[in-house]
């Protein structure tokens, strides 16, 4: 028998209580009149004797009361043996990522699983998941052997990218819902790679007995992989040397020096051939130009020729898509071309995509269709045609883009066209003598979007502001804002399209931002986040999401979502096309992606590159985490110790029923011993 | 009748003249005799004539029957006088209920000196005493004695203690002429202490009678558990356990009431134990019997 939280026990000191009331505390008794004591004797001493005897039962009941109360807070528990092996949950965790694939890995991990099955008690529950990229539990527990099986033969290696951080994390979690001891081996390649960065992230509960099944047998075998490519998503002019260039990274992991084949391979047909000279365990860098690729969708992939221990890896894909030139519809104030000239400017320095500008006045709106143009730039158009407007509204709601820039005209006009808001205020912080800088980035917006920004705000921070509108944000997402608050750039879904609006203007008059580098940058994603070029190609990682449609409710009809992936297949039913928003690139390879506002894309997924790292968790590591000592890692499921053969079962709830039991003896002598003492008295 | 004499009853009568008429009227109209009852001519017995006898007395109609000459005595016409004695130490304030040993009393003094004074037109008087004479109104059938008796018995509330020694003395100087005496006590007493102190009023001719007054808690007393007890006189404190209230109290109790009893018949005197929780016509009934004996 045990105590669950034996720092209760302390509670114990309250039996004191009991023993001072009963037994020290000097009892007092109301004194009676009576006419004469002539015929009374007195009897002090067996008087005390009854009254000890009679509040004996009191006392006790009083003494259990309290011993009970602490016991049921300390929780005990008796270790009772287990009769068999029913009472242990025999999980089965197989690690399908796409490590994997490297040799028989998978294949071994697989073969033990299935042995160890078989080794299983029939009356033991198992329950089976796989570890990819993410945990997926496949049975429920069951005591099925046939059912089990058949689910551990139907997994296949994954491109997922494995995480112990992410095992530990689920199975801490299952063990708050599964009561009794479970055993859970893990079959893997043990990848470092797969280790979190915090240890603790990994550990398992107390009740669960891991067992690590190895399947990486000696050192790692040398691998070379594509860890990186950078390659145009979309390409107008195969021509340019800036732009027309494909540039990868080849990596060796435990491998010596070597000089390696590289090749670009365009829809199947190799393009070009480069050869590298790869350090030992280093990495090198590779370029291909110019890149002269078809218009259209192009399924790319830059390969390292001559293969090694693990061929999965060797290559990386991704996709080009060429076009024209995209036109960009800029509407500005009919007195007023500068903005025009800087966001020109700055549309053609960035390297991603093309564009070309056509600038407008808002009175040459009229017959404009915006569909026309990957996405409208409203500068200072305070006031636009009706039946542009309406157009533009109409264009938004079906996936189209639009950037509005507020500049002094914002004051004159209070109402912003296609915002649906007004201009509340407008900072003139030229006029009182001080300037403005940007305070807060959501450098996660795709538009202001910087892996790691540096310490002057990405850029941002040297930027100053000398006038700028105040907008209520109501629903807008706002991505960055003043130093005083006000906010300057907001995001706003209408439909299946975005509205960006910026509180500031886009010349040198309102604010400094286009002498600033960062202005470039911000042009750059925001023109591909409002086209919508930058999820129409290029490459992403296996288990990354894609969003198919908005997140707001539908507008009129309901359009269907397609996706087919790298088998070919259709991986939604058709309720799931009409009704889901994202979708996990769960394979590696080329998606054919329809989305909800009818634009296409080719998307290349490539495993997660820490995959390639073959190199397993050092064995004491492996040691620490299993709890085991000094036991190799393969270890069989009858070697279980001691915590195995017994489970605590709780004795709480008994403690408690006694205690209310106790409780209620207690009330009721307790009650009549009160009503003795008021007819005494 | 029982409703007008039970002390429960009576408890809920605040003035002493309103409860003693009840008391007394319900208790003469149960006795089924007229309200004119006397004795001044009543017959007694018949005696042969001796000579020099009245021959006034002579029953001429049995000599003309008979041809025998007896004599026809009656009952003579003679007052009484009532005095009654009164203890009104601390410990008369005991009660386990209504009434208090204090009032009951009371009821009894105020009943007989209404039957005395209203129905037997009897002198009347009043001794309060503790363990010294406190109040005396001399036994009197004057107009408006009847109010100055209520009015001592009013004032009589209890306080000190009980000494039967000490005040006797004084009864023997205020009490001159032979009547009957009624002593109202608990006798919390050795019992020859008691009778001795008593006794010299028997010998001046007095009928002497004690009316114990005992609460029904004080001859079986119950107690549940362990208690102290005070004593109301002497504020004397022990701890008394219920095994000896059962058996040993009770004994003591029941030989006091029994020596008590024994002796003072032996002294000529009679004694009765009036329970509070009892009617009053054992009282009224005692006196009218001794009146009837010939005081």
């Amino acid at each position: 028998m045990g105590f669950l939280a034996p720092w209760f026990l302390g509670g114990l000191a309250a039996l004191g209580v009991p023993v001072f009331v009963h037994l020290l505390r000097k009892h007092v008794t109301i004194p009676r009149p009576v006419s004469s004591l002539m015929f009374f004797e007195r009897g002090t001493q067996s008087s005390t004797r009854h009254r000890r005897l009679r509040y004996l039962l009191l006392f006790a009941l009083r003494f259990a009361l309290l011993l009970l109360l602490a016991l049921a807070f300390a929780d005990p528990y008796v270790r009772r043996p287990a009769a068999d092996a029913n009472g242990r949950l025999l999980l089965i965790v197989l690690d399908d990522s796409f490590s994997m694939r490297a040799g028989t890995r998978f294949v071994d991990a697989k073969q033990q699983a299935l042995e160890l099955l078989a080794a299983k008690p029939h009356s033991q529950k198992a329950q089976v998941m796989a570890l990819g990229g993410q945990l997926e539990v496949l049975t429920q527990p069951i005591i099925d052997e046939a059912q089990l099986r058949a689910v551990l033969e139907g997994i296949q290696p994954g491109d997922g990218h494995a995480s112990f951080g992410e095992l530990g994390r689920s199975i801490r979690a299952l063990s708050e819902t599964v009561r009794g001891p479970i055993d859970l081996h893990l079959f893997s390649d043990m990848q470092r790679t797969a280790m979190p960065a915090n240890f603790a992230d990994m550990v398992v509960p107390a009740n669960v007995t891991l067992v690590l099944h190895g399947v990486a047998k000696g050192a790692a075998p040398a691998n070379w992989t594509v860890e990186s490519v950078s390659a145009p998503a979309e390409l107008a002019d195969p021509k340019d040397p800036k732009r027309s260039r494909v540039q990868a990274v080849v990596a060796g992991f435990g491998t010596p020096a070597a000089e390696k084949t590289v090749s670009l391979v365009v829809n199947g047909k190799t393009l070009a051939t480069r050869k590298v000279n790869v350090p030992a365990n280093g990495r090198a860098p590779v370029e291909f130009a110019p890149l002269d690729v078809g218009y259209g969708f192009n399924r790319c992939e830059v390969r390292i020729e001559g293969g090694d221990a693990f061929a999965a890896d060797d290559a990386s894909v991704f996709a080009i898509r060429r076009s024209d030139p995209e036109r960009v519809l800029f509407v500005h104030a009919a007195n007023d071309t500068r903005p025009g000239l800087y966001f020109g400017a700055a549309l053609g320095a960035a390297a991603q995509a093309s564009f070309v500008l056509q600038s407008v006045t808002a009175e040459q709106t009229t017959d404009l269709d915006p569909s026309k143009f990957a996405f409208v730039v409203l500068s200072d158009a305070a006031t636009l045609p009706s039946i542009f407007e309406h157009t533009l509204e109409q264009y938004v709601a079906k996936g189209g883009g639009v950037l509005i820039a507020l500049s002094t005209g914002a004051g004159q006009h209070a109402r912003i066209p296609l915002w649906g808001g007004e201009v509340k205020d407008a900072l003139d912080y030229a006029r009182a003598g001080a300037t403005a800088t940007v305070g807060q980035v959501d450098f996660t917006h795709p538009a202001l979007e910087q892996a790691q920004p540096g310490r002057d705000n990405g850029g941002w921070a040297e930027t100053k502001f000398f006038y700028a509108a105040v907008v209520e944000p109501g629903q807008a997402r706002v991505a960055a804002r003043l130093s005083d608050g006000t906010p300057l750039l907001l995001d706003r879904q209408i439909g299946e399209g975005h509205v960006l609006l910026f509180t500031s203007g886009l010349e040198d008059l309102t604010n400094d931002l286009p002498l600033h580098p960062v202005f470039v940058a911000f042009v750059d994603k925001a023109a591909r986040y409002l086209s919508g070029s930058e999820r129409l190609s290029g490459s992403r990682l296996v288990d990354s999401f894609v969003q198919l449609r908005s997140p707001a409710e539908p507008v009129g009809e309901v359009a269907s979502v397609e996706v087919i992936d790298p088998d070919g297949h259709r991986p939604l039913s058709l309720s799931e096309a009409r009704t889901v928003q994202t979708f996990r690139l769960a394979r590696a390879g080329f998606y054919q992606i329809r989305f909800a506002n009818g634009r296409d894309a080719v998307v290349g997924v490539n495993p997660d590159r820490r995959e390639s790292d073959l190199e397993p968790i050092a064995p004491d590591v492996q040691q620490l985490w299993s709890g085991s000592k000094g036991e190799a890692s393969i270890q069989t499921a009858t070697a279980t110790g001691d915590e195995a053969k017994y489970r605590p079962v709780s004795l709480w709830w008994y403690v408690m029923l006694l205690t209310l039991v106790v409780a209620l003896a207690e009330t009721v002598l307790a009650s009549g011993y009160m009503s003795t003492q008021r007819e005494d008295a | 009748m029982q409703r007008f004499l039970d002390p429960a009853v009576l408890a809920g009568i605040s003035s002493l003249d309103l409860l003693a008429k009840t008391v007394v009227d319900g208790f003469v109209a149960g006795l089924h005799r007229s309200p004119d009852f006397g004795f001044s001519q009543e017959f007694a017995e018949y005696r042969a004539y001796t000579p020099g006898d009245d021959l006034r007395h002579v029953d001429w109609n049995l000599f003309a029957r008979t041809e025998r000459c007896y004599l026809k005595r009656y009952r003579g016409e003679t007052n009484s006088q009532l005095a009654i004695l009164l203890d009104a130490s601390n410990s008369m304030l005991y009660t386990s209920g209504p009434p208090k040993k204090m009032d009951y009393a009371r009821y009894i003094a105020a009943s007989l000196f209404y039957l005395a004074i209203k129905n037997q037109r009897d002198a009347a008087g009043l001794i309060v005493f503790d363990d010294e004479v406190r109040d005396y109104v001399r036994p009197s059938t004057r107009q408006g004695q009847l109010a100055r008796l209520f009015a001592g018995l009013e004032q009589a509330e209890p306080r000190a203690r009980t000494d039967f020694g000490k005040p006797l003395q004084h009864f023997q100087q205020l009490l001159h002429r032979r009547g009957i005496v009624i002593v109202i006590s608990d006798f919390y007493e050795r019992p020859e202490t008691i009778v001795h102190a008593i006794e010299p009023l028997r010998f001046h001719g007095n009928d002497v009678v004690l009316f114990h007054i005992l609460d029904p808690q004080e001859i079986r007393p119950v107690l549940k558990g362990p208690a102290l007890l005070v004593d109301l006189e002497t504020d004397q404190e022990i701890e008394v356990i219920p095994e000896y209230v059962k058996t040993a109290y009770r004994a003591k109790m029941d030989a006091h009431i029994e020596q008590l009893r024994l002796r003072a018949r032996g002294a000529g005197m009679d004694y009765h134990l009036l329970v509070t929780d009892q009617p009053l016509d054992t009282a009224l009934r005692e006196y009218l019997s001794l009146r009837q004996a010939g005081n």
